[in-house]
C-alpha cells in the first residue's frame, strides 16, 4: 500500500504512555512481529480504530509491510477499519445463548438503539446517528452459564432480559 | 447423587484468593516449593507421565506423552499457555483467570521446572479482558515475591510468563493457529508434522497446554500420583495384547448450560454419566431431555437413548462422540434440531480460517443448505441411494438395499463428509476444524433425521416429540457402532 493509493493526512503516532507500553512489549520476543497483536490492541485503544496510517505506523515500528499489517488487521474480528461508537455492544449468539433467548435481548436492543446489527465490512450500519454505541453481534463469549451476555466494550454483563438492558443503557454516562 | 469434587475450583470462591497473600494461606506455591525442594525435573515429568492426565484442551492427549517429545538438547524452549477459551458452551477457564489466576501461575511454574522452559506466554482470548488484568496483577505479585524472573527460589531458571492477547478468532485455539497467531500472523493453522513439541512458536521446541490442563499439576505433585488415579476410571485399552492402561484420571470442569436448572462449572471426578451430571446442574428445565452435546458446539450429538454414556474421554470416542473441551449443552423437548444446526453451522461459517478450500467454501454451503431447509425451501426431489443399517452379520454397513432421501439433506450430508468425512476420521483440511463442522452437521442429521424431513416435507420448521424427532437405536449409527469400554481392573 503506498501512498499514491490511499492518502494518509494525519500521520499517527503512540501517546507517551502508549509508547512506554510498547517498548516494554517488545522486549518479550524474540522477534518483533510477535508483537502484533498487543501493538494493534494498543493503537486501536488510542486512535478508535485501526486507520491506514496506524498500519503504516506499527509497520514502521515491527519493521514490516504495511501490507502484512493490513493482512493481520482484515484476519482478526476485534480489529475496526471502520469508525465506532463509544460504547461497542457485542453480543453473543451462539448456541447457548440463543437456548436462553439472546433473540429478545438482541430485537430489543435494535429497537431500543435505533440501528440494525453492523456486520464486519460495514460498521456503520451499526453505529447510532450520534456515535455513541455500535451494536454488533459475536460468537461466543465463553459465559454460557450466565447466558444470554453481552460485551459493553470491555465489561461483561450477565443474564439479560430486556428490563436490564435498559437499565444498563441508562446507566452509561454520554 | 454424585459429589462434586472440589480440587481445581477448591478456594475459587474465597474472597481476594486472585492475590498472593490469601493464595498462600491456602497452600499457595507450597506444590511449587515442594517441586524444586524433592524432585528432579525427569521425576516431575514422570509423575505427569503416570497420572495419567490428559488434555483438557479439546483433543484429550497425554501431557506426560506430549513432554516425551519434546527434545531436550535444542534452546530456548517455549511453554505456551492456551486461553483462548472459544469453544461454545466452555467457560471453566474464564473463573480460573478471573478469580484464581495464582493457581495458573504455580502450574506454570511446575510444568517450566519440568521441562526446563525459561519463556511462557500465555495466549488469552481478547474478549477476556477481566481475565487478563487479574492474571496480569497476579504476575506481577509473583515477580515482587521471586517467584517470577531471575534464578526462581535458587533454581538457576529464570522464569518469565507473559500475557498476550487474541483478537477474536475462534481459530486460534487450535494449537498451531495459536502459535501463528502469537507469533504476529494470521491464525492459520500449520501443518502438522512437525509437531509443536519439536517445532512450535518460533520454530522452537513449544508445549502446548490448556489453562485446566496446568492447573492439574500442582495437585498431582502435592497430593501424589496415587492419589490422583484413583479419581477417574482407568479402562483397558482393548486395541493392544495384552490391553494396556486407558487411563481417565483426575477431575474434570464440566460446563454445563443450555436446558438445566442451575447452569455452571461443576467439577466432578471424570466417568459419570450423562444423566447424572443434568441431575447435578439441578435437573432439566422443562419435560424431556431431547439432546445433550457433550464436549462443545464440535461434539456430535447424544440423544435421549445415549444418556447412559459415561463423560470420560475413551467412553465418548467409543460412543462416536467426545469429552473436547467439557462444554455439555443440554436441549429440552421444545427445541429444534435444524435450528440448533443452523445455529452452530453459522458460527463455523463466520470462524473458518479460510486457507483450506474444502473449509472455505464447505462451512457456507453447508449453512446455507440448512438454511434453505429452515426457511421451508428445502428441495422437495428425492433421490435413491444404497441404505446402511445393521447388515446381516450383525455389524453396521451397507444392507444391499436402497432409500429415498431428500436431496437437500443427502447433499448436506456429502458436502459435510468431504470436508471431513466422519466414517473414515479422515479431513481434507490442515487443522481438525473441518472434522469439527462435519461432525455435528452429520450427526444432527443422522439422529434426527425425522425432524429434517418434516422441515421440507411441511415448507417450515416443525418441531417433533422427542420420540417421533429421534432416530430409534436400532437405526442410529452411532448407538449401533458404540462400545462400551471395559474398566482395566474389571480384566
Amino acid at each position: 500500500m503506498s501512498d499514491e493509493i490511499v492518502q494518509i493526512e494525519t500521520p499517527f503516532q503512540f501517546n507517551e504512555e502508549n509508547k512506554r507500553e510498547f517498548d516494554e512489549l517488545i522486549g518479550r520476543y524474540p522477534v518483533k512481529e510477535a508483537a502484533m497483536l498487543p501493538t494493534l490492541h494498543l493503537a486501536q485503544r488510542q486512535e478508535g480504530y485501526i486507520t491506514p496510517a496506524v498500519m503504516k505506523y506499527v509497520a514502521e515500528l515491527l519493521e514490516l509491510s504495511v501490507m502484512k499489517v493490513k493482512d493481520v488487521v482484515t484476519f482478526y474480528p476485534m480489529f475496526f477499519e471502520e469508525p465506532v461508537g463509544k460504547y461497542v455492544i457485542r453480543i453473543c449468539h451462539t448456541l447457548p445463548c440463543a437456548l436462553r433467548d439472546c433473540k429478545v435481548v438482541l430485537e430489543h436492543l435494535k429497537a431500543k438503539l435505533g440501528t440494525d446489527v453492523a456486520s464486519e465490512t460495514n460498521l456503520a450500519k451499526g453505529t447510532t446517528d450520534d456515535g455513541k454505541f455500535t451494536l454488533m453481534k459475536v460468537e461466543c463469549l465463553a459465559s454460557c452459564d450466565v447466558a444470554p451476555v453481552i460485551m459493553v466494550n470491555d465489561d461483561l454483563y450477565k443474564n439479560l432480559t430486556p428490563e436490564k438492558v435498559d437499565e444498563l443503557l441508562e446507566q452509561l454516562p454520554n | 447423587m454424585v459429589q462434586e469434587r472440589r480440587i481445581l475450583y477448591e478456594h475459587l470462591d474465597v474472597p481476594n484468593i486472585n492475590t498472593f497473600d490469601v493464595f498462600r494461606q491456602h497452600e499457595g506455591y507450597t506444590r511449587f516449593e515442594k517441586t524444586i525442594a524433592e524432585y528432579q525435573p525427569e521425576d516431575i515429568a514422570k509423575m505427569v507421565m503416570d497420572s495419567g492426565l490428559k488434555g483438557r484442551g479439546g483433543a484429550g492427549f497425554s501431557t506426560g506423552l506430549k513432554w516425551s517429545f519434546v527434545p531436550r538438547d535444542i534452546e530456548p524452549r517455549y511453554l505456551c499457555c492456551n486461553a483462548d477459551e472459544s469453544e461454545p458452551g466452555t467457560f471453566s477457564n474464564r473463573y480460573v483467570l478471573e478469580k484464581n489466576p495464582h493457581l495458573l501461575i504455580e502450574g506454570i511454574l511446575i510444568c517450566c521446572y519440568a521441562m526446563g522452559i525459561e519463556t511462557t506466554y500465555v495466549y488469552i482470548r481478547g474478549e477476556f479482558t477481566l481475565g487478563k488484568k487479574m492474571l496480569d496483577a497476579a504476575i506481577k505479585e509473583a515477580y515482587e515475591q521471586g517467584y517470577l524472573g531471575e534464578n526462581v527460589r535458587d533454581t538457576g531458571l529464570n522464569i518469565n510468563i507473559y500475557t498476550h492477547p487474541g483478537a477474536g478468532a475462534y481459530i486460534c485455539g487450535e494449537e498451531t493457529g495459536l502459535i501463528e497467531s502469537l507469533e504476529g500472523k494470521r491464525g492459520q493453522p500449520r501443518n502438522k508434522p512437525p509437531f509443536p513439541a519439536v517445532e512450535g512458536v518460533f520454530m522452537k521446541p513449544t508445549v502446548v497446554q490448556n489453562v485446566e490442563t496446568l492447573c492439574n499439576l500442582p495437585f498431582i505433585v502435592g497430593n501424589g500420583v496415587d492419589w490422583y488415579t484413583k479419581m477417574g476410571p482407568t479402562y483397558a485399552d482393548m486395541r493392544n495384547d495384552p490391553p494396556t492402561p486407558d487411563p481417565n484420571t483426575g477431575t474434570k470442569l464440566y460446563c454445563i448450560s443450555g436446558d438445566v436448572n442451575e447452569p455452571g462449572v461443576y467439577e466432578l471426578d471424570l466417568g459419570l454419566t450423562c444423566s447424572e451430571l443434568i441431575e447435578v446442574a439441578g435437573g432439566l428445565r422443562g419435560e424431556e431431555v431431547k439432546a445433550v452435546i457433550p464436549g462443545g458446539s464440535s461434539a456430535p450429538i447424544l440423544t435421549h437413548y445415549e444418556l447412559d454414556t459415561r463423560l470420560d474421554f475413551t467412553s465418548l470416542t467409543l460412543a462416536k462422540s467426545m469429552l473436547g473441551s467439557g462444554g455439555i449443552i443440554v436441549m429440552n423437548e421444545t427445541r429444534n434440531i435444524v435450528d440448533c444446526l443452523l445455529n452452530i453451522m453459522k458460527f463455523y461459517a463466520h470462524e473458518s480460517c479460510g486457507q483450506c478450500t474444502p473449509c472455505r467454501w464447505g462451512t457456507p454451503w453447508v449453512r446455507d443448505i440448512v438454511q434453505r431447509i429452515a426457511d421451508g425451501e428445502g428441495r422437495q426431489t428425492t433421490i435413491t441411494r444404497p441404505k446402511f443399517g445393521i447388515t446381516e452379520s450383525g455389524r453396521w454397513g451397507d444392507t444391499g438395499e436402497t432409500e429415498e432421501v431428500y436431496e437437500d439433506l443427502d447433499l448436506l450430508e456429502n458436502v459435510a463428509n468431504n470436508i471431513a468425512n466422519v466414517d473414515t476420521m479422515t479431513w481434507n483440511t490442515i487443522c481438525v476444524f473441518g472434522i469439527a463442522v462435519s461432525w455435528p452437521a452429520v450427526s444432527y442429521l443422522r439422529k434426527f433425521r425425522p425432524e429434517f424431513e418434516a422441515a421440507i416435507r411441511e415448507g417450515k420448521l416443525v418441531t417433533l416429540p422427542v420420540a417421533e424427532a429421534t432416530v430409534p437405536p436400532e437405526e442410529n449409527y452411532a448407538y449401533q457402532q458404540r462400545i462400551i469400554p471395559k474398566e482395566f481392573a474389571d480384566l
